[in-house]
């Protein structure tokens, strides 16, 4: 990245960066008040509800998945690296995992929406309680809530990740494979020539070139997945629901949370790389 | 004359399209041997070979012994501590993505060697042999692959200097060097021979009249001849093709 640019033209787009960055943070800043004051009120009800839950819910999904897609990427990251680096290209393992990976990543990521609202309306039998839900009547009523609320117990709860998992490693594996592949070859050559081991020439070479790659491949697989599945937290976030109006609301806020972070992520993760692209870029 | 190197019955398969047919030849310790020969004829494999980097082409089979000081080289089981006795210049100039300092810091620091005032004592010999260090000794912490291509090709050499090989093999080292510089690095070559076995494999059939004790020609993966340079130089080369070659009737 940026080889041919300039020291003075890199600076002015770090600047730039840092600007933009800032301007997001004090728009950002309100945006979360909000977002918690908005819940704060629900927390009570809810808890009532899912005996489980201490953090506000938005709080609570959002932390889900934040955790989930950075155990995903993490574990996506390390599985192109054994593919990649360890694995022969003939070895059946990695042929069937590649052709696994090349049919998941290329399904358009609303798919994954669709699939896990698919599996979760049919095991919720929600649709057909929509609009019936009716408000608690008095603090500790939470049978009105009963028929929607998924606790962290819940297969549900699995559905959701397991629709993370499956979105967001394919997508890692195949960025990073590629990352990974495009160190050129006679650096690895030479690196060897030299009496490198495996390991020396992944540490010294490869993994500081492709670091950028492999980060930016992190970061738009998480905020693909935020961005898109955003539909599983509209729904998710319907088990705090007591009015059907009140659904969309908190739909739209979630969107715009989760756009928000994965706005967030990806300005840091270029600001962090930024800095660090110009030694580890080859000129060859 | 002692054998540093000892090649016998040795065969290269690329998917089943020969590129080394049964070549054997010994090379003599502290010599230069030069390696000429057209396009296509097996040379880089040869040096491939030598150097184990062959394993990494998943295509290539190989049939045969290469023994380095009397030891089968492919029942060698630290490959890495292999090539660190063997420096390879490749003939495009490879500058890995480090400052030009840890270029030539790489292969001590990956054999071992921590201590700074022995790495910067490493690094200043091996650029001055390369005759790079007057050009770089003020900013050797700048990035490598900045050098321009005959910067960064005595880097490599430098570089392969760098782990104090026993066998230097040379392959096109001045395709990218000015005649000058070419002629400077030859001489350093005549000096380092004292102390290495050098393999110089090279499309200028002069630099190998120039430099080398015995000259073997390569045809179509074919040893045609190896010899004293004097002979293969001379009018009377025991095969007409190497004449021919050396004389550039064709080629």
């Amino acid at each position: 990245m940026n080889a041919m640019m300039t020291r003075a033209l890199r600076k002015q787009e770090r600047v730039s960066q840092c600007i933009t960055f800032i301007i997001l943070g004090s728009v950002g800043i309100p945006i979360w008040n909000v977002l918690q004051k908005t819940y704060a009120a629900d927390t009570e009800a809810a808890s009532a509800a899912t005996p489980l839950n201490t953090l506000s819910p938005p709080l609570d999904n959002l932390y889900t998945v934040l955790s989930i897609s950075f155990v995903a990427i993490l574990f996506g990251i390390a599985c192109a690296f054994y593919l990649q680096e360890w694995l022969p290209q003939t070895n059946w393992v990695r042929r069937f995992i590649e052709s696994i990976v090349a049919i998941l990543g290329g399904v358009p990521s609303i798919f994954y929406g669709i699939l896990a609202t698919g599996i979760f309306f049919s095991y919720a039998g929600t649709l057909k309680t929509i609009g019936v839900v009716r408000a608690p009547q008095g603090p500790g009523d939470g049978a009105a809530l009963e028929s929607l609320s998924f606790p962290h117990d819940t297969p549900v709860f699995y559905i959701v990740v397991l629709t993370f998992i499956l979105m967001v490693m394919p997508l890692t594996i195949k960025t990073t494979q590629a990352a990974l592949r495009s160190v050129a070859t006679p650096i690895r050559e030479a690196a060897y020539a030299l009496g490198a081991s495996h390991w020396q020439v992944l540490k010294t070479q490869v993994i500081p070139i492709a670091l950028t790659q492999i980060l930016a491949a992190g970061c738009r697989a998480m905020s693909s997945a935020l961005a898109t599945v955003a539909l599983i937290f509209g729904i998710y976030v319907w088990q705090y629901t007591d009015a059907p109006g009140e659904m969309s609301n908190r739909f739209v806020l979630f969107l715009s949370s989760a756009l928000l972070f994965s706005i967030f992520s990806s300005i840091l993760i270029k600001l962090c790389t930024s800095a660090s692209a110009d030694p580890a870029h080859p000129t060859r | 004359m002692k054998n540093k190197i000892e090649i016998s019955g040795l065969e290269v398969h690329y998917e089943g399209k020969p590129a080394l047919n049964r070549v054997s030849f010994d090379v003599h310790e502290n010599e230069i041997l030069g390696i000429i020969g057209p396009a296509q004829s097996g040379k880089t494999t040869l040096l491939k070979v030598i150097n184990r980097t062959l394993e990494f082409v998943p295509e290539a089979s190989m049939e045969g012994t290469v023994k380095l000081d009397g030891v089968d080289i492919s029942t060698i089981g630290d490959v890495y501590g292999l090539r660190r006795r063997i420096g390879m210049v490749l003939p495009l100039p490879v500058g890995l993505p480090l400052s030009i300092y840890d270029n030539v810091a790489f292969a001590p620091r990956a054999a071992g060697l921590r201590a700074k005032s022995q790495l910067d004592e490493l690094v200043e010999r091996c650029l001055q042999q390369a005759a790079l260090w007057d050009e770089v000794k003020d900013r050797l912490n700048t990035l490598g692959t900045k050098l321009s291509g005959g910067q960064q090709q005595r880097l490599t050499i430098a570089r392969a200097l760098s782990h104090a090989p026993e066998v230097l093999c040379l392959d096109e080292f001045s395709i990218a060097i000015d005649p000058v510089t070419t002629m400077r690095i030859e001489e350093v070559l005549k000096t380092l021979k004292k102390e290495m076995t050098i393999l110089l494999v090279t499309n200028l059939v002069q630099q190998a009249k120039r430099l080398a004790d015995r000259t073997a020609f390569f045809l179509n993966g074919d040893l045609v001849e190896i010899d004293t340079t004097d002979v293969i130089f001379s009018d009377t080369p025991t095969q007409q093709a190497t004449y021919d070659y050396v004389n550039g009737t064709f080629g």
